[in-house]
């Protein structure tokens, strides 16, 4: 990693960090960044297993709910700690990420997805139907913002944007170190092939296996943050349509690009706002961008910046 | 009790060939082309859209609605192909991609030009239940089962007794050989991916009239369809037609036991189990590392 790199990175947050000083009134700025901010989190896991790895997942969104459903039941019906259900709920999502990995990776390429959309559905399926543990269709109301440290609270908007700053600019280089360490350099030749990598005498599953459960971690903690900002967790929010819309902000952002997830995030929920789009006309505009994208632009909008990845395979 | 099995068996057998009809142009696509079209359920739902219009605004007959709702979406089914699919030819990751991006497009469109509301498709001279023993269904059900059969055995006439249906066959076998004895590729695709259209046309005008037409109408054949073909086996049209009926069958008989909320789940627990205990369908062949 180049320290200029560290340096712009520093800088960015501390940024975003200051925002509110100077726009404190501006509330729809900072929710909008909120909301990006949430939804990319669970974006950059995936792109560790799209964009990183190859795998194309088509249940990421119902994992983020398992950390969702794991902090809320943590928070409310055990009364935790909100930090210390944080971690447990990313755990908890690790873990399912880890089985239902395990079973779909026994499969490849298009059965693979097949089966992560199977799952995707069933698991969304069970949190809008166990009514007595997950509040059904209705959602789990009475999630609390997370519980102050010391000086710092997190009940306002201005705070809980600072949280989520954090957690995003934390995500992303937990990101960063991991795929310009050895483990994302074998990711990296697992996309590009995979039977060269195994030759090699890589237990490609193993790394393949990991990546889904690092990639399914990060989107528990994603949804974690997001129903705590939310006070809800309502079923919807985890199912087909949101995992595909993470395929779509990953995809259209920059699949295998460090920033890719952000930019997608930030474009699939700010410029509908900016432009005041009804929801309809914003998601025939993203599905055909996302068309578009696999056309003509690989490397998404993150692509279109940075200078030309050497062409392989 | 066997009363309520037998009826729920035979509105298995009715879903069951909706899934086929949606399962066969998915197979096809997939078996000739190497696509993996997730756009065939908005497909379907344009096809129930199509119907609905002509039938309430054109000519008030269902045939003739049903062939128009055909004639009305090749032409869809043609810019797909020429327009993503060609393009993104034996790249599998970017093709499902692009398809899902090409379902939110289309579904929203519809939602654009016909309102969020489900539309009314009722056939007064289908509703008209027919006694079967002691149960009574509606005409429209038989009609359903009667369509779906006839366009299985269509198409396995068409795929084994004519000229071009061999060409289709020796392309999904290995297309630069197709190539090499003068077979036109291109043009085998682009009749192929129009039989997968025309199946999903068929299937949702026989769809619309049994619920309702609504913009999501096509998810649940779509996700069934691809249950039914990994539950077949990709690649062959009987495992296709089981498949289609078995998932039917299952999801219609599983709502006397289960509470019907799970009803969805339990196709696709059905199908993780069998692509985990036999990867490649229950009639598939094994092949390593297919790409």
């Amino acid at each position: 990693m180049k320290p200029r790199d560290v340096v712009v990175f520093a800088v960015v947050t501390m940024g975003l960090l200051l925002l509110p000083a100077f726009y404190g009134r501006a509330n729809y700025l900072l929710h909008i960044l909120v909301l990006s901010g949430l939804y990319a989190i669970p974006a950059i896991g995936l792109n560790l297993m799209l964009g990183y790895t190859g795998l194309v997942s088509l249940g990421h969104a119902a994992l983020a709910g398992i950390g969702a459903y794991a902090v809320a039941l943590l928070t409310v019906k055990a009364g935790l700690n909100f930090w210390l259900a944080l971690p447990l709920a990313a755990i908890a999502s690790a873990a399912v990420g880890a089985v239902i990995g395990a079973l779909c990776l026994r499969l490849r390429s298009h059965f693979f997805m097949i089966v992560t959309l199977a799952f995707g559905l069933i698991l969304h399926s069970v949190m809008n139907n166990w009514d007595s543990v997950t509040g059904g269709a209705a959602g789990f109301a009475g999630i609390p913002r997370p519980d102050p440290i010391g000086f710092a609270a997190f009940r306002s908007l201005p705070e809980f944007y600072r949280l989520t700053v954090v957690a995003t600019a934390a995500v992303f280089a937990v990101q960063a170190l991991l795929v310009r360490s050895q483990f994302g350099r074998v990711l990296d030749a697992i996309r590009q092939d995979e039977i060269l990598t195994a030759f090699k005498g890589i237990d490609t599953t193993a790394y393949k296996l990991a990546a889904f459960a690092i990639g399914s971690g990060i989107a528990g903690l994603g949804g974690a943050l997001e129903v705590s900002y939310l006070r809800v967790a309502a079923p919807s929010s985890f199912d087909m349509v949101e995992s595909i819309n993470l395929v779509l902000i990953v995809v259209v952002g920059g699949a295998g690009t460090l920033l890719g997830p952000i930019l997608g995030a930030l474009v699939f929920v700010g410029v509908p706002e900016y432009l005041r789009l009804a929801s309809e006309y914003r998601l025939v505009i993203f599905g055909a961008l996302l068309v578009a994208v696999t056309l003509f632009a690989r490397r998404g909008i993150a692509g279109l910046f940075a200078p030309r990845r050497a062409k392989t395979a | 009790m066997m009363l309520a099995l037998a009826e729920q068996v035979f509105n298995g057998v009715m879903l069951g060939a909706i899934y086929v009809l949606v399962a066969l142009g998915l197979m096809l696509v997939y078996g000739v082309l190497r696509v993996l079209n997730f756009a065939h359920g908005a497909l379907v739902m344009l096809g129930g859209y199509l119907c609905q219009f002509v039938f309430s605004h054109v000519i008030a007959s269902y045939p003739l609605a049903i062939a128009g709702s055909i004639v009305a979406l090749l032409p869809v089914g043609w810019v797909l192909e020429r327009g993503v699919f060609a393009p993104l030819r034996d790249d599998l990751q970017n093709q499902v991609i692009a398809s899902l991006g090409l379902v939110l497009v289309i579904e929203n469109l519809v939602l654009v030009v016909w309102g969020p509301a489900a539309l009314q498709f009722r056939l007064a001279t289908t509703q008209v239940l027919v006694p079967f023993g002691p149960l009574r269904f509606s005409l429209q059900q038989f009609l359903v089962i009667g369509a779906g059969l006839a366009c299985v055995a269509a198409l396995f006439a068409f795929l084994n007794f004519t000229k071009f249906g061999t060409a289709v066959r020796a392309t999904a076998q290995h297309p630069g050989a197709a190539l090499v004895v003068g077979i036109d590729v291109g043009r085998v695709h682009a009749v192929t991916f129009a039989i997968g259209t025309a199946l999903a046309a068929m299937a949702g005008s026989l769809l619309g009239p049994l619920f309702l037409v609504f913009p999501q109408m096509g998810d649940g054949p779509l996700l069934k369809g691809l249950a039914a073909i990994i539950l077949g086996g990709l690649g062959s049209v009987w495992g296709a037609v089981i498949g289609g009926f078995a998932i039917g069958i299952v999801e219609a008989v599983s709502t006397l036991v289960i509470p019907t909320d799970y009803r969805d789940a339990v196709a696709f627990i059905v199908i993780a189990g069998v692509l985990l205990l036999r990867p490649h369908g229950l009639f598939g062949r094994t092949t390593r590392y297919e790409a």
